[in-house]
C-alpha cells in the first residue's frame, strides 16, 4: 500500500518540479515517463514470469498508431486508453500462450520476429500509418479537460499514465497473480501439481505486459506528436532490454532509472553521434560490471535496505533442533483434520504400463488405495516407483492404462494441472519448492489453489492466508516463513513441501520418498507429520526406500520390482514374504525378516 | 522457375558469411552461455585494421590472417575482462547480452570516429566473375564461399578429431565435470571466444571485399546469422552452419519470388513456422524438467 502511495507522490512531485521547466525540460520528463512505462512492461514480464520479450516495440507501436487513428476520429483519450489496453492484451494473450513451448532465448527471438514484421507492416499500411514517411499524431480530445490535449499537456498525461500503470502493475506483481507467475517461472512441473496451468499463467502475464507497453505507446505518441516506423525498430527494442537490465530486473524504480538512462545519455551528447553511442555503451558495461544486478537492486542491497535474494543459509540442520514428540503428532493430526477433507475417494489403478524406448518401466501395474487408508510402496532402485507416481501426476504418459480412477473421476483423462481438482496431490523426493517464492507465499498460493477442493468436501473454509498461518504454526515453520527455499536446509524444505500439500488439501496424498535425505531427527519429525495426516483420515500413498518407516505407517504394503508388483499384503505379511526378501537381499536365505523389520535396507541411494 | 537454380547458388554464396558468423556465435554460446552481440562489430574493427594494413602495403592473405588473429584476441579479451567477471548469477544470459550490446556500441562508435561513417572502398580479392548455370557470380564471392567452407571444415575437424576440440566440447557440456578430469574451463572458454571472433572476422572480410567497408557492415548479416542459429539450434554447430546457408537461400528466394519489401517478414515467418514444429531448432536438443 505504501509503495503505491509513494509512486503517486513521486509522480506528483516530479510533475510539480518540472512544471516550471522549459519546454525542453518538460519534454525530457515526459519522454522518461513513457519510456519508464515501456521498460516496466518488459521488466515485470522478465522478473515475474521469466519471459523476455525483444518484441515489445510492436505493442508500443500498436498503442501509438491505434491512439493516433482513434484520435483522428475524434474519440476521447478516456476511451482510447482502455481500448488500446484491451486490444494489446488480447493479442498479447495469444502470443503469450506459446511462451512455454520455447526456451527463453527462443521466445525472445520469436517476439523479435513479431516486432520486425510489425515494422514492415507499418511501412505498408500507408492509409493508417503514413507508411515510412510517418504521420503526425492528431490532438487527442479529453472529456476531463473539455478540450483537446496539446503538447504542453504531454508531461502531465505521461506522468499520470505512468503512475496509474505502476500502481496497477504493483497490484498484480505483489498479489496473487504475481505469486502464480513466479511459481510457474521457478518450477513448471511442481506448479502443475498445485493446479496452475502454466501456459495460461504465461499468457496472462504477457497480456498484461503487452497492455502496459501499449499504454507507453499512447503516451509516446502524445509526447512526440509524430509517429514513424523508425521509432519502433529493433534497435529501440534492444535499448529497452538494456534499460531493463541496467536499472535492475523486476525493480519498479529500476524501470524509471533505466528509462532515464536510455533517454539522458544520448541527450547529454546531443548531436555528437559517436560520443553518444560510445558513452551509452561504456555506461552499460560499467554499470553491469560493478553493479551486476542492475543499479537499483545493487544499491538497495549495498545500503542494507533489502536483504539480498540469497542471504546464505540461516539455519543449519543442527541448529534447527525441533522437539518432536507425541504432542507434535497430535497437534499435526488436529491441523490435518481441520484442513484436509476426510477422504471418501479411493484410488484404483489397473493395467498401467509405461515404456521408455525399449525399457518397460511399469508393466501392467495394479494398485488400490482405499479411501482413508495408507498404502506403502517399496522396491529397490529402478523398480518403477517414481515412474508410477509421475504417471499418476500426469508427468509421464502411460503407454497403456486400463484404469486410473480417483473416486468417480478418471485421472488419465485430464491434464496434470487438472488432477489436484479431482483430489490428487503429491510431494516430491527433492522437495521441488518454488525458488522465487518465500515459504509463506508458497503456502498462501497452495491454500488459494486448494480452496476449491476442500470447500465441497467438508474441509476448512478459511481464507488462504489464515490457512497458511495455521500450517506455519503447526509445522513450526515460523522462523523460516519469509525465507526462500535455497536458504533452508533440505529437511526443512521437505517439511515445507508437506506444508504445501496440507495447504492444497487433496483427498489423496502421494508422497515420493519423504524420508530420503533426512537425518534421524528430521525423520522423527516427518514420521509425526505423516502419522498426524493418517489419523486425520487422508488417503496416503507413500513411496520410499526406508522400509522400516513404511512398514510402520502403512496399512498395506505393495512391493515393486522391475516394473511389476511382486507382493502385496499387510506389513506383517510383507516382512516374511520370500519374493520381497529375494528382491532386496538376492536370496531368501540370505536375509531374515528381522533384518527387514530393523530397517537395514542396504540397497539405498 | 528457370532462374531458381542460380538464385539458390547465389543464396549459398551469400549464406556462407551467415554460416561463418552463426558458427562463431554457437561456439561462444556453447562455451559460456553468452549470446555475443558484438561479434560482428569485433570482426568489423579487425577488418578496418586489415584495410589499413593493406593500404600500407601488406599482402592480402597476410592481412586476412592478421585480421582473424586480431579479432580473436579482442574476443578473448572480451571474455576475460567483461564476461568472466560477471560470474554466475540469475539472469546472467541477459546481463551478459546487454554487456556485449554495450561493447558493440563502443566499437561502432570508435570505428566511426576513427575512419568515418561513409562506406570506404575495400579491394576485392580477385576480379571477374564466373557463370554458373547461366548466372554470373563474382569470383570474389565464390572464393569467399570456398574459403568459408574450408574454415568450417577445419573447425569441424578440430572439434571432432583433436584432443583439444574434444576437451572444449566436454567443457561446454559440463564445466564442473570437465574440471574434475583436469581440464581448465577458463582457458577453454578463452579459446572458444578467440575462435568465434576469428570466424566472424573472416566473414566480415569477405563481405567487405564483396561490397565496401562501413561501421555498420556487420549489422544486417549478423542479424541473418542469428536467424540461422535459431533455425539450426543454439547449441549445434552443424545446425548453425546449415541454418546460415538456409537463411541465405531463403532470403534470396523470398526476395526474388515474393517481394523484396517483405523479406524479413517472410524469412522470419518461415523460421517461426519451423520453430513451432521443432521448438529448439532442427538440430537443437530441448531440455526437459524432471522430478
Amino acid at each position: 500500500m505504501w509503495r503505491r502511495l509513494v509512486i503517486v507522490a513521486v509522480a506528483l512531485a516530479v510533475g510539480a518540479m518540472a512544471s516550471g521547466m522549459s519546454d525542453y525540460g518538460r519534454l525530457i520528463v515526459a519522454t522518461v515517463a513513457f519510456n519508464a512505462i515501456a521498460v516496466l512492461a518488459i521488466s515485470v514480464l522478465a522478473g515475474s514470469a521469466g519471459i523476455w520479450s525483444l518484441g515489445h516495440t510492436a505493442f508500443i507501436a500498436l498503442g501509438g498508431y491505434l491512439a493516433a487513428n482513434l484520435a483522428g476520429m475524434n474519440i476521447a483519450i478516456e476511451v482510447i486508453v482502455p481500448l488500446v489496453v484491451a486490444v494489446a492484451a488480447i493479442l498479447g494473450y495469444f502470443l503469450g500462450l506459446s511462451a512455454g513451448r520455447f526456451s527463453i532465448l527462443y521466445f525472445g527471438l520469436l517476439t523479435m520476429a513479431v516486432a520486425l514484421t510489425g515494422v514492415e507492416i507499418i511501412g505498408r499500411l500507408t492509409q493508417l500509418t503514413g507508411g515510412d514517411q510517418g504521420m503526425p499524431a492528431p490532438p487527442m480530445p479529453s472529456w476531463t479537460l473539455h478540450r483537446s490535449l496539446e503538447s504542453r499537456d504531454a508531461m502531465w498525461t505521461a506522468l499520470l499514465l505512468a503512475a496509474i500503470v505502476f500502481v496497477i502493475a504493483d497490484y498484480f506483481v505483489k498479489g496473487a497473480a504475481g505469486r502464480r507467475w513466479r511459481a510457474v517461472k521457478s518450477h513448471r512441473l511442481a506448479s502443475m501439481s498445485l493446479g496452475l496451468v502454466p501456459h495460461r499463467e504465461n499468457a496472462a502475464a504477457f497480456a498484461i505486459s503487452a497492455a502496459v507497453a501499449a499504454v507507453a505507446g499512447v503516451a509516446g505518441a502524445l509526447t512526440i506528436g509524430f509517429l514513424e516506423p523508425e521509432t519502433y525498430s529493433l534497435d529501440a527494442g534492444v535499448m529497452l532490454i538494456a534499460a531493463t537490465v541496467v536499472g535492475g530486473i523486476a525493480s519498479f524504480w529500476g524501470a524509471v532509472l533505466g528509462a532515464a538512462f536510455i533517454v539522458a545519455v544520448p541527450e547529454l551528447a546531443r548531436g555528437l553521434r559517436d560520443v553518444s553511442a560510445f558513452g551509452m555503451g561504456l555506461a552499460m558495461m560499467a554499470v553491469l560490471l560493478f553493479l551486476p544486478r542492475g543499479i537499483v537492486p545493487s544499491v538497495l542491497a549495498a545500503g542494507g535496505w533489502r536483504r539480498p535474494a540469497s542471504g546464505g543459509p540461516v539455519a543449519t540442520a543442527g541448529a534447527h533442533k525441533r522437539i518432536v514428540d507425541e504432542a507434535t503428532a497430535g497437534k499435526i493430526a488436529a491441523l490435518a483434520t481441520e484442513l484436509m477433507p476426510r477422504s471418501d475417494k479411493s484410488l484404483v489403478v489397473e493395467g498401467l504400463s509405461v515404456q521408455f524406448g525399449g525399457l518397460k518401466a511399469l508393466d501392467e501395474v495394479a494398485i488400490h488405495v482405499p479411501a482413508g487408508a495408507t498404502v506403502g510402496l517399496i522396491g529397490p532402485n529402478g523398480a518403477g516407483k517414481t515412474t508410477l507416481l509421475n504417471a499418476l501426476s500426469g508427468y509421464v504418459k502411460p503407454s497403456t492404462c486400463k484404469l486410473m480412477r480417483l473416486g468417480d473421476a478418471e485421472l488419465s483423462d485430464v491434464a496434470p494441472y487438472a488432477r489436484l481438482r479431482l483430489g490428487f496431490g503429491r510431494t516430491f523426493q527433492h522437495a521441488e519448492l518454488f525458488g522465487e517464492l518465500t515459504i509463506r507465499e508458497m503456502l498462501v498460493l497452495a491454500a488459494t489453489m486448494g480452496h476449491r477442493n476442500a470447500t465441497g468436501a467438508g474441509g476448512s473454509d478459511s481464507a488462504p492466508t489464515e490457512i497458511a498461518e495455521k500450517i506455519i504454526d503447526g509445522l513450526a515453520l515460523g522462523e523460516v516463513a519469509d525465507r526462500f527455499p535455497e536458504e533452508l536446509p533440505f529437511g526443512i524444505q521437505k517439511v515445507a513441501d508437506i506444508g504445501r500439500i496440507l495447504a492444497s488439501r487433496p483427498h489423496l496424498v502421494a508422497l515420493d520418498e519423504p524420508f530420503s535425505g533426512l537425518d534421524s531427527n528430521e525423520t522423527n519429525e516427518l514420521r509425526a507429520i505423516l502419522l498426524g495426516m493418517k489419523s486425520a483420515g487422508v488417503s496416503i500413498l507413500i513411496i520410499d526406500h526406508a522400509v522400516k518407516e513404511v512398514l510402520n505407517i502403512a496399512d498395506r504394503v505393495v512391493v515393486f520390482d522391475f516394473g511389476q508388483v511382486i507382493a502385496e499384503g499387510t506389513p506383517r505379511e510383507i516382512q516374511d514374504h520370500a519374493e520381497v526378501q529375494r528382491a532386496y537381499f538376492g536370496t531368501a536365505a540370505a536375509a531374515s525378516s528381522a533384518q527387514i523389520a530393523a530397517g537395514t535396507e542396504t540397497i539405498d541411494d | 522457375m528457370f532462374d531458381f537454380l542460380p538464385i539458390v547458388i547465389s543464396g549459398i554464396a551469400s549464406g556462407a558469411a551467415y554460416a561463418l558468423l552463426a558458427l562463431g556465435i554457437v561456439i561462444i554460446f556453447r562455451s559460456t552461455d553468452t549470446v555475443h552481440f558484438a561479434i560482428g562489430d569485433t570482426g568489423t574493427l579487425s577488418v578496418y585494421l586489415a584495410a589499413a594494413a593493406i593500404a600500407a602495403g601488406m599482402p592480402f592473405a597476410l592481412a586476412l590472417v592478421t585480421a582473424m588473429g586480431l579479432a580473436g584476441l579482442i574476443g578473448a579479451a572480451t571474455q576475460k575482462l567483461l564476461i568472466q567477471p560477471l560470474g554466475h548469477r540469475r539472469n546472467i544470459v541477459f546481463i551478459a547480452l546487454v554487456v556485449t550490446i554495450g561493447l558493440g556500441l563502443v566499437i561502432r562508435a570508435l570505428v566511426g570516429a576513427i575512419w568515418g561513417h561513409q562506406a570506404a572502398s575495400f579491394p576485392p580479392m580477385i576480379q571477374g566473375s564466373v557463370a554458373i548455370a547461366g548466372v554470373a557470380i563474382s569470383s570474389n564471392k565464390l572464393l569467399a564461399a570456398g574459403l568459408a567452407l574450408l574454415a568450417m571444415g577445419i573447425v569441424g575437424w578440430f572439434f571432432a578429431r583433436t584432443a583439444l576440440g574434444t576437451a572444449m566440447r566436454a567443457g561446454a557440456d559440463d564445466p564442473f565435470a570437465a574440471r574434475l578430469v583436469g581440464l581448465h574451463p577458463g582457458r577453454l572458454s578463452l579459446l572458444a571466444w578467440f575462435l568465434g571472433c576469428a570466424l566472424s572476422s573472416l566473414a566480415i572480410f569477405f563481405l567487405a571485399a564483396e561490397s565496401s567497408l562501413s561501421p555498420t557492415l556487420a549489422n544486417h548479416p549478423l542479424f541473418r546469422a542469428f536467424a540461422g542459429v535459431f533455425l539450426g539450434g543454439l547449441t549445434s554447430m552443424p545446425g548453425a552452419v546449415l541454418g546460415g546457408f538456409a537463411i541465405g537461400i531463403l532470403d534470396n528466394v523470398a526476395g526474388r519470388y515474393v517481394s523484396a519489401n517483405f523479406r524479413d517478414t517472410i524469412v522470419f515467418g518461415v523460421i517461426v513456422l519451423i520453430l513451432f514444429l521443432r521448438p529448439a531448432g532442427f538440430l537443437g536438443a530441448s531440455k526437459r524438467e524432471r522430478v
